[in-house]
């Protein structure tokens, strides 16, 4: 229920043109995070809070120029999954779900 | 209204069906709630009808993303599609974009047009928001390259084509159109089963379809080729087929 309401708060906040998109995956032990804006371009900024199953924050960092962050991915708060969101200002927000699966296909 | 009236199977018996290479997925957008892959079915139909023909095994089933073309026909699995012979599909979506399939089929053999078939059919899914790659081409020998994103369109849009033959404009081609119509609607005459367009000098057409769902699109060329029936060199009609889905509006 709670990352029910965090999807509708957030897309009534990326009901914009150029939506800004998030994917996430796990590669090499690491989460990737990959961002851009539909019409292309790439975020040169923002923040990225991550969060676990209980909506807890469990880490905050930022995007690098190129639009994606990399930080290493801790088996003991993503067990349950994690959802990483992304805020770059003006409304520009969007959020991608790291599911136990993707987690557990990213680490095969 | 007395045609209204007529059974589907009156109708039938008419000279007017036409026949669709089919590739449907269960939804042609997909988000990250949806999970991470689409169920698609593969038939060579009568869609309007939705009376079911054998398709016999594919050529070839291949996905197209993001510049890679992956072949899928060795993970079809047999599966009954409109009453009749067909195929399934679970395709993974790892990535958001744009995915391709097409389908070449095997060519089908029409003893009442004395002359085979051959559909090469396409359609598009989008992934995850993102819609890169949607006018992707897979490079089959008729094609219909999309100037309009191929999904994420309301019913009543204008949808806009190029029929391609060789990665050429075919001026002129014709188009039969025709809905998958599972919600079962009535057609007033049989005209309305397959409607039929031509493009332009360009090889472009555009349609407006009257209401949600998956439409196809199918322009119809003569081989410069014959194949061999019984003894017998016979023509053959190649169709690029493409499948769109239109987004109810207001629902």
């Amino acid at each position: 229920m709670k990352r029910l309401a965090l999807a509708l708060i957030l897309s009534a906040g990326a009901a914009l043109a150029h939506q800004l998109t998030v994917f996430a995956f796990v590669e090499d032990g690491d989460v990737v995070v990959e961002t851009r804006f539909s019409s292309g371009r790439v975020p040169v900024e923002g923040t990225v809070r991550v969060l676990d199953a209980t909506e807890a924050l469990v880490l905050e960092t930022t995007l690098a120029e190129d639009g994606t962050a990399r930080f290493p991915l801790d088996p003991g708060v993503a067990s349950d999954g994690l959802t990483i969101v992304v805020e770059t200002g003006e409304g520009h927000d969007n959020y991608w779900i790291l599911t136990p699966q993707d987690i557990a296909g990213g680490r095969e | 209204m007395r045609y209204t009236l007529l059974p589907a199977l009156i109708l039938a018996a008419g000279a007017a069906q036409a026949h669709f290479g089919m590739i449907i997925p269960e939804d042609a957008m997909i988000a990250q709630e949806d999970g991470r892959g689409v169920d698609l079915t593969l038939s060579f139909s009568h869609p309007f009808e939705e009376a079911g023909m054998t398709l016999e095994a594919p050529v070839s089933v291949s996905v197209t993303h993001d510049g890679e073309t992956t072949d899928l026909t060795g993970a079809l699995t047999p599966a009954e599609v409109m009453g009749d012979a067909g195929f399934a599909l679970t395709l993974d979506l790892p990535r958001p974009g744009s995915y391709v399939l097409a389908m070449e089929p095997q060519p089908y053999w029409e003893p009442a047009e004395d002359a085979f078939i051959i559909h090469y059919t396409k359609t598009y899914v989008g992934a995850y928001g993102v819609d890169d790659g949607w006018d992707a081409m897979v490079g089959m020998p008729v094609e219909i390259l999309p100037l309009d994103r191929p999904y994420g369109l309301w019913e009543g849009n204008i949808f806009r084509g190029q029929v391609l033959r060789d990665g050429e404009p075919v001026p002129f081609a014709e188009v039969e159109v025709e809905h998958y119509n599972q919600a079962g609607v009535p057609a007033p005459s049989e005209l309305m089963i397959t409607q039929t367009i031509v493009a332009d000098g360009d090889g472009v057409f555009s349609y407006a379809p009257p209401g949600d769902g998956w439409w196809g699109f199918a322009a119809l060329m003569e081989a410069d080729y014959t194949l061999d029936h019984e003894g017998s060199a016979k023509g053959v009609e190649l169709g690029a087929v493409l499948w769109v889905h239109f987004e109810a509006f207001g629902e």
